[in-house]
């Protein structure tokens, strides 16, 4: 996993919440998956900047997995306000699974 | 606090409201198929141009099998081509034109009334094609992103368009004595045009993009696809050239054969490739259903060898073998291809018009959980059983064959259209 951050403590807990959001066709959550590439946190104003993608652009799930991910990171910073940047470059390739994604895919 | 600042534009897809009716039309017409194979099922022993037949084909090659695909590709064109649909109000006056059309023209080949009912079947269903093509053209063109999967259902949609212009030709035919050869060989014409042309193109286009997705595959192979695109179209001019020298050249109908066999085999090899560099290990049922269909495909080429072989030999056209050819075209291979892929992505549509909004809040029913597993194996068993035996029933000429066969047939219609129901009118729950 190669996520960039600036705050090392809160990326963690963040990624706790966003591994419950899970790619409804593949089963896996969207961490394990490759999606997220980059979580910053704005202490000043107050805001959680995540940059994420999809496996496709136009996934027929993507209006659904970005909702949640917003609604995840919501509910792990309570009082931030969220902003998820949608970037198709690079684009996601299989590379960017995990191992533990590996693994539950190769089950 | 939700600070809705992510754009949209990348992830918008086709509203449920555009698709949805598509396929609740697809399933319906799958009954109504199922019921006429039932009702006609003894017709099957005769001469395959019969009126009963003729409505059979066309409630299943456009009711079903072209409803499916068009609701389908509402949803699967922006994912194709990386831009939006250009337009959800003509994919709506599509539904809507070819809805009217399609009753109509098969209520005529029932009755075999072709006078101004079949007529205005036939305009409806060409009008409906021309709004589909400029719907898929413009938004290929707004994409900017012409890859092969877009050519793929370009091509397609512009040899569905020949199909129904000849076929509209067809019908003034019976009236006015248009063409100057024999009718049957025009129907030949229009029906390979549109197998070949519409669905394999299609099929061909749309699978080699979703099968390696599905599968989370990292095969992908340009050059194989473009060489199968090039393949087809190929042995469809050859066949569009035959067609006028076919009396005098008839050996050399086996060239556009060849051309896709070849295609089918490279197409083959593409998916166990993609099958074999696959990371998703567990394969659900609606994936091996599919790709089991890309295998029977098989089935109807050596039929149409047959076929051919027959023709060269005795001269003779055999009924029971072209009967047993587009039987396993429409309810062999297409119908399968169907039956999958309906519950790979008809559950998703639902779900994410359900629960797009809802999912992280509390534990959901996965899109799989929409319908009915058991129902389904319960299905395909009836389907794939119904097929062997009618499609034998066909070849022996034997009434119980085709009886039973039939009744298997409308035993999975039933199963299919009791899950896409299922699947349609799920309503939130949380577990």
């Amino acid at each position: 996993m190669n996520i960039e951050t600036n705050n090392p403590t809160k990326f963690n807990h963040a990624i706790a919440h966003l591994k419950n959001v899970i790619d409804p066709e593949i089963y896996l959550n969207i961490v394990d998956l490759g999606l997220i590439y980059a979580l910053n946190f704005d202490e000043e104003n107050k805001e959680v900047q995540c940059t994420m993608t999809l496996t496709t652009s136009f996934c027929p799930m993507g209006e659904s997995i970005t909702n949640n991910v917003m609604m995840a990171l919501d509910m792990a910073f309570p009082g931030y306000d969220v902003d998820v940047h949608l970037v198709f470059d690079p684009p996601w390739g299989m590379h960017l699974i995990s191992e533990e994604g590996r693994e539950f895919l190769g089950k | 606090m939700l600070a809705e600042s992510f754009n949209s534009s990348f992830v918008k897809t086709t509203s449920h409201k555009v698709i949805i009716p598509f396929y609740l039309y697809g399933a319906v017409s799958f009954l109504i198929g199922t019921i006429l194979l039932f009702t006609s099922s003894i017709d099957f022993s005769g001469h395959f141009f019969n009126p009963r037949i003729l409505a059979i084909t066309h409630i299943m090659a456009l009711g079903w099998g072209t409803m499916m695909i068009l609701g389908a590709s509402f949803q699967l064109v922006p994912v194709l081509v990386e831009g939006k649909l250009f337009s959800e109000k003509l994919a709506k006056f599509t539904f809507y034109l070819i809805g009217i059309g399609i009753p109509l023209l098969v209520y005529a080949f029932y009755s075999f009334n072709m006078g101004p009912i079949a007529k205005w079947g036939g305009r409806f269903i060409v009008l409906a094609v021309l709004l589909y093509l400029i719907n898929i053209a413009k938004s290929i063109d707004n994409s900017g992103k012409n890859n092969i999967h877009a050519i793929f259902v370009l091509g397609s949609v512009i040899w569905l368009f020949f199909t129904v212009l000849i076929g509209l030709a067809l019908v003034y035919n019976f009236t006015y004595n248009l063409l100057p050869k024999d009718h049957l060989h025009y129907l030949y014409f229009h029906a390979h045009l549109g197998i070949i042309g519409w669905f394999l193109l299609l099929i061909i286009g749309v699978g080699s993009r979703l099968i390696p997705m599905f599968l989370i595959s990292k095969y992908s192979n340009d050059k194989l696809l473009w060489a199968v695109f090039v393949l087809i179209n190929l042995a469809l001019t050859f066949f569009v050239l035959f067609f006028y020298w076919m009396e005098a050249l008839i050996g050399l109908t086996y060239i556009p054969v060849i051309l896709i066999l070849a295609a089918i085999f490279i197409f083959g090899y593409y998916c166990f490739k993609a099958f074999n560099q696959r990371l998703r290990k567990k394969i659900d049922d609606q994936i091996k259903i599919s790709l089991l269909a890309v295998a029977m495909l098989g089935l109807p080429v050596i039929m149409l060898v047959f076929v051919i072989t027959f023709l060269l030999l005795t001269s003779d056209i055999e009924s029971n073998l072209i009967l047993t050819y587009g039987f396993l075209i429409f309810f062999g291979w297409l119908t399968a291809i169907i039956l999958g892929m309906t519950f790979k992505t008809l559950p998703f549509i639902v779900w994410n018009k359900v629960y797009h909004k809802k999912s992280v809040l509390g534990k959901t029913p996965n899109p799989t959980d929409l319908f009915n597993h058991f129902v389904f194996k319960i299905m395909t068993v009836s389907y794939l059983f119904g097929l062997i035996i009618f499609a034998s029933g066909i070849l022996l000429a034997k009434a119980i064959f085709l009886n039973l066969g039939a009744i298997l047939m409308l035993v999975t219609a039933i199963l299919y259209i009791f899950n896409v129901f299922k699947v349609v009118n799920h309503k939130a729950i949380k577990l």
